[in-house]
């Protein structure tokens, strides 16, 4: 437990938008999904760089859940709704 | 060399035998069956899965209630269709109003593209859009496969690893769908490579 590469690296697309980002997307680990997927999903669809989409990939692995995106909870609902359409398993919560 | 999914001029080309390809066009059909809502028009047939698997015991359906009151009862389309926020009832309850259906919609009409791509006559070559819809719908499948199956951690996926190499029972009825379950990951990850990786 010493890195916490997804609160590193904050930088993308929408960075700026959401000064306040108080909404959160959350994927969850699940037994079934391939790690090489989960990680093509989040460059495909959030856009990240290979090594943000990789490092995601095996915090949710890992740590059991992961924060891929910040924003907005409408933003967020809509990532949501994508990754379910992905077959991952995710949420929007309020951020704390 | 993965051979089985090859990126070639135009798409990904597909080297899977054609009772593979059948294979596979069936099971993106049975999902697609099973997420079809009847507001599309199209009868209900009920979940078309029970029939394959109709010899394993009943899934635990209560754990999941529980923890999430608005999830569907087929644990397996819970799964397609996941609860959206787990701490908010009422917003999980809206969220899954406004995107459910939807949300299968997409999926069919993607499973729907998947299979319609792999039934062409070979030399079976993938546009791009095709090729991303079967490496969702080999996800979607193996979703309803793990349910029907009980995979529910990682653990119960090495059971069933362990299983399938060991064949302790040979007439388990779950071997056939283990063996199945790791094939479809097989074939996702040489597709997810092939994409991943254009020449």
């Amino acid at each position: 437990m010493s890195l916490a590469p997804s609160e590193l690296e904050q930088s993308d697309v929408r960075e700026g938008l959401e000064p306040q980002a108080p909404w959160v997307t959350i994927v969850w680990n699940d037994p079934v999904n391939l790690m090489s997927y989960v990680a093509h999903v989040f460059r495909s669809y959030f856009g990240y760089s290979s090594q943000k989409a990789e490092l995601l990939m095996l915090d949710v692995h890992h740590k059991g859940r992961a924060v891929v995106s910040t924003g907005g909870r409408e933003q967020m609902e809509r990532d949501t709704e994508a990754m379910h359409e992905y077959g991952l398993w995710a949420t929007f919560q309020k951020d704390v | 060399m993965n051979r089985t999914f090859r990126c070639v001029d135009g798409g990904v080309r597909v080297e899977l035998r054609p009772n593979e390809r059948a294979l596979l066009v069936h099971l993106l059909s049975e999902v697609c069956e099973l997420l079809d809502d009847g507001r599309g028009g199209e009868s209900d047939t009920g979940d078309p899965f029970e029939q394959l698997v109709g010899i394993l015991p009943p899934v635990d359906v209560d754990a999941d209630a529980k923890q999430a009151p608005e999830a569907l009862q087929d644990p397996a389309l819970a799964r397609l269709l996941p609860t959206g926020n787990r701490q908010d009832a009422q917003a999980a309850a809206e969220f899954r109003r406004l995107t459910e259906h939807g949300l299968r919609v997409r999926k069919r009409s993607s499973l729907d593209r998947a299979g319609q791509a792999l039934n062409r006559r070979p030399p079976v070559v993938l546009a791009d859009d095709e090729a991303r819809s079967l490496l969702t719908g080999l996800t979607d499948i193996r979703l309803v496969l793990a349910e029907r199956l009980g995979v529910r951690t990682e653990e119960d996926t090495e059971r069933l690893s362990e299983a399938l190499r060991s064949l302790d029972d040979p007439s388990d009825p779950r071997l056939a769908l283990a063996a199945l379950f790791e094939t479809l990951a097989w074939w996702q990850e040489l597709l997810v490579t092939a994409l991943d990786s254009p020449e």
